[in-house]
């Protein structure tokens, strides 16, 4: 695989994780458990669409279709997004641990990235830290609070945590153009990121009283980065474009 | 009013449709639902005075700053943010603000009514003279 | 997004009988005088009481009003228009937030009044229990419902109570930005392709008598609360304020050769004054009571939202929480 197409992959995958976890997100407008939780989480999901339509720029400027193609036009079978970020919204308990596990894992990411080789996307790394900064903010402190809640809270989230975890380690599935992304200093490797993340979760979910399950159950849900889904993408896709495929050359 | 059943609602909004709701109705929020109150103040910029611009209701000062942030500033530009618990504020009373009403008249306090250009003009003519 | 408070006719009489005459006087003076009424402030009883009502029917109107267009949220055609609908809706979540702490500083919990939305109890405004068919209805609200909004949040941003104006200020502040991406929404729409103009064509139709009911029952059979004017709780009347929606939009939308469904609308060179079919007030009626096509659905969805919170709130309240009412 050479240095372009290692590039796009990782690109793609970022663009899709950002864009369907996004949206997904935004499904609690309106109907979030408290004004101002609805208000702050609705920001964030459009943080992290604006960030996709960013990353799907940047795609663009490397040959692939605009943005708007790229996102409303693909089957589940052309998305890189880790199962993760496909999966329904659930209860607020899923939401948040999704949240929680997915943003430390983008922080990470865009922290490196923001010396990568890659020029455009250390400057777009740079532009998005300080809003991963935020969601970060807000996802440790949600889950320390209802860790630490009540006795509910604190089984609802460790079994979203359980439920979620297998999901979360997907996130680092290896793609093809790894390798070459570590010899031009792209990208470090999503061995390396996974460690980080690691290390900064473990501390947080410790202190929220809250516990990792078990290494020997660890099975990441692999796939998603080569295309396979589970069934909740293709109807959410479907749903995602229905306006738009109405007619995909109209000006909306 | 709905009637209470467990009829299935027929939404064209996908998202309330996954939720598969029914008309059946629930018990009343309980009192205890009801967080602090904490006011905000917003700097735009570095140099600037915080200025009060509303309120969050939260459960602790963290998430208080957290709500702020999203509510007081998801649109143009800001510096920083405090958050006080309304209970810390304490204010004078409206009904005595007569106290305040002959502030504006203590001109001592008042620049512009320092006028000292007519006398030094004054001296210098009659020097002159 | 609020039309005009809906006042029951049998709850103004006697506003002031059993009022101290002297701080009264002084209350109207201070009005009169073109002066806020602050929260500690000695007012009458009625005034607090309808400013609650007010307030809180235009609260729960933003955040019922956030579900007709959060039909669409989750297929918004193309990444402007997805991003800029969330931030809209989520906007209107914003301003419910901004009210609801006006309305508190009368003494009413934000709680409380969610309870009595939720229980049926308190109104909101009617053009959200008619649904949002297709993406075009949801452009025709962010352009003419906000429009609607805007006339009579100006209006009421003039009033005497300083927190309502406050929050106001924000609130027509932000809505601008809802007027543009509604009005570039239909005009996309309008300009685009046959099916596109026969979507938002179709939805004008299903949604001008709505707006037309928007602004409240016509003054000649509306009751006037005098008193309401002149502690400028109310600041204009249904009427004045539906003239000037019709004077400031309807050349906009006949502009895009768009058509309204009365015959008899026109503005006449004579008055100055648009003449239109009078609106169906039977329906408004009945749809305020009840019987519209979402009433039902939209209460379900927010009690869904509050039944779905309750446990996240709870956990989250702490032992030594204290509810103290907004400062100002």
């Amino acid at each position: 695989m050479n240095s372009i197409e290692a590039l796009k992959e990782l690109l793609y995958k970022m663009a899709d994780d950002q864009l369907i976890i996004g949206h997904r997100n935004s499904e609690w407008t309106g109907i979030g458990p408290i004004l101002e939780e609805d208000i702050a989480f609705s920001s964030m999901a459009q943080d992290k669409i604006g960030q996709s339509e960013h990353l799907y720029n940047l795609l663009h400027q490397l040959g692939e279709s605009d943005a708007d193609t790229l996102a409303f036009t693909r089957n589940a079978d052309q998305f890189h997004n880790s199962q993760l970020t496909e999966l329904p919204i659930g209860e607020y308990d899923f939401s948040l641990i999704r949240h929680f596990l997915f943003d430390f894992a983008e922080m990470l990411r865009f922290d490196g990235l923001r010396n990568s080789a890659y020029m455009p996307l250390a400057q777009l790394a740079k532009k998005f830290y300080g809003e991963i900064k935020y969601h970060t903010m807000h996802a440790s402190t949600w889950v320390r609070q209802l860790g630490q809640g009540n006795e509910e809270s604190k089984a609802r989230m460790q079994s979203a945590l359980n439920e979620a975890w297998n999901y979360a380690l997907g996130i680092f599935e290896q793609g093809e153009g790894e390798t070459v992304l570590q010899e031009e200093k792209i990208f470090e490797g999503e061995a390396s990121l996974q460690e980080k993340w690691l290390n900064a979760i473990t501390p947080i979910l410790e202190e929220a009283g809250l516990s990792i399950p078990d290494k020997s159950t660890w099975e990441p849900k692999n796939g998603g980065r080569k295309g396979y889904h589970t069934d909740y993408l293709q109807p959410l896709l479907d749903e995602m474009s229905e306006v738009y495929s109405i007619d995909p050359t109209a000006d909306w | 009013m709905a009637e209470e059943n467990n009829e299935k609602i027929d939404s064209l909004d996908p998202r309330i449709m996954r939720a598969s709701l029914d008309h059946s109705d629930i018990d009343p929020l309980e009192s205890l639902d009801q967080f602090q109150t904490f006011e905000v103040f917003h700097q735009a910029k570095r140099g600037a005075q915080h200025q009060h611009v509303g309120i969050v209701h939260a459960p602790n000062p963290e998430m208080a700053l957290l709500y702020a942030k999203e509510q007081y500033a998801r649109r143009g530009v800001t510096a920083n943010l405090w958050v006080v618990p309304s209970k810390y504020v304490f204010a004078t009373s409206y009904f005595d603000d007569d106290m305040f009403d002959t502030t504006p008249e203590k001109i001592h306090r008042d620049p512009a009514t320092y006028k000292v250009m007519d006398k030094i003009k004054e001296y210098k003519e009659r020097q002159e003279a | 997004m609020y039309g005009n408070a809906y006042i029951d006719p049998n709850q103004t009489n006697k506003l002031t009988a059993d009022e101290d005459p002297v701080k009264l006087a002084e209350f109207e003076a201070r009005i009169q005088a073109g002066e806020k009424i602050e929260p500690a402030d000695w007012m009458p009883k009625e005034y607090r009481k309808q400013l609650i009502r007010m307030i809180e029917q235009h609260a729960h109107s933003e955040i019922i009003g956030a579900l007709p267009e959060g039909t669409w949220i989750t297929r918004a055609p193309g990444f402007r228009r997805k991003l800029a609908l969330m931030a809209k809706v989520q906007d209107e979540v914003g301003h419910a937030q901004l009210l609801y702490s006006a309305a508190e500083t009368l003494g009413k919990s934000r709680e409380d009044m969610i309870n009595d939305l939720i229980t049926g109890k308190s109104k909101y405004s009617n053009v959200f229990n008619y649904p949002a068919l297709t993406w075009a209805d949801s452009a025709v609200i962010a352009w003419l419902i906000d429009a609607g909004a805007i006339v009579n949040q100006l209006a009421n941003s003039k009033g005497s109570y300083g927190p309502y104006c406050r929050a106001l200020e924000r609130i027509c502040y932000e809505e601008s930005f809802h007027l543009k991406y509604g009005h570039d929404n239909v005009v996309h729409l309008a300009t685009g392709t046959k099916k596109q103009r026969e979507m938002v064509q179709e939805a004008l139709t299903r949604w001008w008598p709505p707006i037309m009911h928007f602004f409240g029952p016509s003054d000649k059979i509306s009751v006037h609360s005098e008193t309401l004017m002149k502690w400028k709780v109310k600041m204009a009347s249904n009427d004045a304020m539906r003239q000037q929606f019709l004077d400031m939009y309807v050349p906009k939308i006949w502009d895009l050769g768009l058509t309204l469904p009365d015959p008899n609308l026109r503005k006449n060179p004579e008055t100055k004054l648009w003449e239109y079919t009078e609106p169906d007030w039977e329906e408004f009626k009945r749809v305020i009571n009840g019987d519209g096509p979402c009433n039902a659905e939209r209460l379900a969805v927010r009690r869904m939202a509050e039944e779905k919170g309750r446990w996240v709130r709870r956990a989250i309240l702490g032992e030594n929480a204290e509810y103290v009412k907004p400062f100002a």
